[in-house]
């Protein structure tokens, strides 16, 4: 049974502000939903209707079957994780993360046993009488995903819960974070600016963009098969190359003289786009264009080349190409280059969808 | 800062030394005036060493009567003073409480013109409404009576706003964390929001209570019984008798029993009072 049903929802704030048009989105039981966007799309307006922290203006929301569009956030079996812990300040460890289940009038046996087993899980034993200013940031963190899952809730909602932790620990929490979620089975709703993060997370990803769902998949499916070039440039890192360009009868002309041959080529503006890694080092005869390089990256077990296109332009048009290996190409010089024709995306340029 | 300047630390704690002399002066000589009999204050000058009626007017003083023209011994009066303090704390530290609480965290109509009527109360203290406030609390057949003495002192801008800002802080986050935990609005208030105003209710407390403690007007204008006199006014009232009847060692020992509660209440709150004032833990 699925177990998040969002129809037709939208928000409008009070100010008039439409920050979701109107969204549809169903979540099996047990899914990780990563919703994805850059800043100020509208994945915290998401999260926070479905937690019932703002009103639903239109369109149902459902969870279990059950419409809760009007429930307060305590009725309708959710937890949520916050970007800053959102810990009770004078309470202790055990105190936070009993809190819920002492409200909900459970007995104190049961409590005391929940969040032992919690604090077990997350190795929090030691640390259940201290108070949440006595804790490291990654400590808190833990504190808040204990208190989420003592209540053993319905769906698991996380507001960019990592972007408070430093790179190691974020990469490590990611993880446990993972790990927890398959253990529990929990349905999970996890917001986050950080294409890595839900790339590794997700078992489904929407990406968001003003407020509209451009793409809803699987990782790998939005990586092979973007569908729009908003998804093709924010999923993938360093992102996709994206250049303007036409079909004509003798292929895909990136500009006046430069020709990528394609066969049975209809007529009209696309966008078309290669990941850095799909390029290739070939020998001049064989290459599609040349770059002209400007920056190497070495990162040791990649490396990323900067340039721009020699097309006979002026104004050359930049991309990135990733190499595997360390690579020490010279500046100024050209790196011929292949594009093979299976790794090309091609998007209408009117209706921005894929080809 | 940390410096190690001989001058300075002597000049520093010269300076203490001798603003301790000038607060403590006056005190210690009440003290010892207090232990001298009422005839040897006639003769010009002050002493400045403990004479030898000292249990025997503390005794009158505190247990039998205050003296000059005062019949109520001075531990009614202090009764009656705490009573009132303690009244116009409690009563002021949870009404602004409460509204401070409305105005924070519910939306309602005219919400932040209610914020300002209240704000504007500031500029209404009992001593400008003392006559309309007087013939309220008399139509209400108050006078003389507790209640008569607390209820009009008891609303207080200063402690909604102290309040307001102290919840302000307070990140909105942590209010929908209580949300989503099941607290409905009295255990948030009684759950998260007590427990962290309490270093500032301390502060208000201590503010308060003293502001209480040494209400003078109110009390002087209200109370007509003896059983009602409160201890600081009560004082002045001991000095209107015939100059030269003036029983200055029962006034000494009366005033210095009227400085106790506060000191206590100072002494007993300090750290909590100075965390108020200092940092709020959050
Ligand atoms: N209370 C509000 N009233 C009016 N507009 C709002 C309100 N809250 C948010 N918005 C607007 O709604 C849009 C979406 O905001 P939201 O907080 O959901 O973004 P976000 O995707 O979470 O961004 P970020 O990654 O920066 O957290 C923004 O354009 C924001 O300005
Ligand atoms: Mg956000």
């Amino acid at each position: 049974m699925s177990d998040v049903v969002l129809k037709n929802i939208g928000k409008t704030y009070l100010n008039g502000f439409c920050a979701i048009p109107s969204m549809d989105l169903t979540i099996e039981e047990g899914e990780f939903i990563v919703l994805v966007g850059p800043s100020g799309c509208g994945k915290s307006t998401l999260l926070r209707m479905v937690a019932g922290l703002e009103s639903i203006t239109q369109g149902d929301l459902l969870i279990k079957g059950n419409k809760v569009n009007e429930k307060e956030p305590a009725d309708r079996d959710i937890a949520m994780v916050f970007q800053n812990y959102a810990l009770y300040p004078h309470m202790s460890v055990y105190g936070n993360m009993s809190y819920g289940l002492k409200n909900r009038g459970t007995s104190k046996a049961v409590i005391a046993e929940k969040v032992n087993a919690v604090a077990t899980m997350l190795g929090l034993e030691e640390l259940l009488e201290r108070k949440p200013r006595e804790l490291s940031g990654g400590q808190r963190q833990r504190v808040a995903m204990g208190r989420a899952m003592v209540r053993d809730p319905k769906v698991f909602l996380f507001d960019e819960p990592l972007s408070n932790l430093d790179a190691k620990l974020r990469v490590q929490m990611r993880m446990e974070i993972r790990q927890l979620q398959r253990k529990l089975g929990t349905t999970t709703l996890y917001v986050t600016h950080d294409q890595v993060e839900a790339m590794t997370l997700a078992d489904r990803l929407v990406v968001l963009n003003k407020g509209v769902a451009e793409q809803i998949g699987t990782p790998m499916d939005l990586y092979n098969k973007p569908a729009t070039p908003f998804v093709a440039a924010f999923i993938g890192s360093p992102s996709m190359n994206l250049f303007d360009a036409n079909l004509t009868e003798k292929g895909v002309s990136l500009s006046e003289s430069l020709y990528l041959p394609l066969p049975h080529a209809h007529r009209g503006s696309i966008v078309w786009g290669i990941r850095p890694e799909h390029l290739a080092i070939v020998d001049e005869q064989d290459a599609d264009f040349a770059l002209e390089i400007l920056a190497v990256e070495s990162l040791g077990a990649e490396t990323l080349v900067h340039g721009v296109l020699k097309d006979g332009s002026v104004q050359g048009k930049a991309m990135v190409v990733r190499l595997a290996g360390p690579h020490n190409p010279e500046l100024n010089s050209l790196l011929w280059l292949s594009a093979p024709a299976t790794h090309w995306h091609i998007f209408d340029a009117i209706t921005q969808q894929r080809l | 800062m940390i410096e190690n300047r001989p001058w300075l630390t002597f000049i520093s704690h010269a300076t203490l030394m001798l603003g301790i002399a000038l607060v403590a002066l006056p005190v210690w000589m009440a003290l010892v005036a207090s232990t001298h009999p009422a005839s040897a204050f006639g003769v010009g000058h002050i002493p400045l060493w403990f004479g030898s009626a000292g249990m025997e007017t503390w005794q009158t003083v505190l247990f039998e009567q205050a003296g000059n023209g005062i019949d109520t011994p001075v531990w009614v009066m202090m009764l009656n003073s705490l009573v009132m303090a303690l009244g116009i704390t409690f009563g002021k530290i949870a009404i602004s409480l409460l509204s401070a609480y409305a105005i924070v965290f519910f939306r309602f109509p005219f919400r932040n013109l209610c914020f300002w009527i209240i704000f504007m109360t500031l500029m209404l203290p009992v001593e400008v409404r003392i006559v309309p406030t007087y013939q309220v609390v008399a139509n209400l057949d108050l006078l003389n009576s507790y209640t008569g003495l607390t209820l009009p002192l008891i609303a207080s801008a200063t402690a909604t706003f102290l309040f307001r800002q102290c919840f302000l802080s307070i990140p909105g986050e942590l209010v929908e964390a209580a949300r989503i935990d099941g607290a409905g609005p009295w255990r948030f208030f009684f759950d998260i929001l007590l427990p962290m105003s309490r270093t500032n209710i301390a502060a208000l407390f201590v503010i308060l209570f003293i502001y209480g403690w040494n209400q003078y007007l109110w009390p002087l204008l209200i109370t007509t019984d003896d059983a009602y006199y409160t201890l600081v006014m009560s004082i002045k009232r001991m000095l209107s008798v015939n100059d030269g009847d003036i029983a200055w060692n029962q006034i000494m020992a009366t005033t210095l029993l009227a400085m106790l509660p506060p000191v206590a209440v100072v002494i007993g709150m300090q750290k909590l009072f100075v965390k108020g004032l200092v940092d709020a833990e959050k």
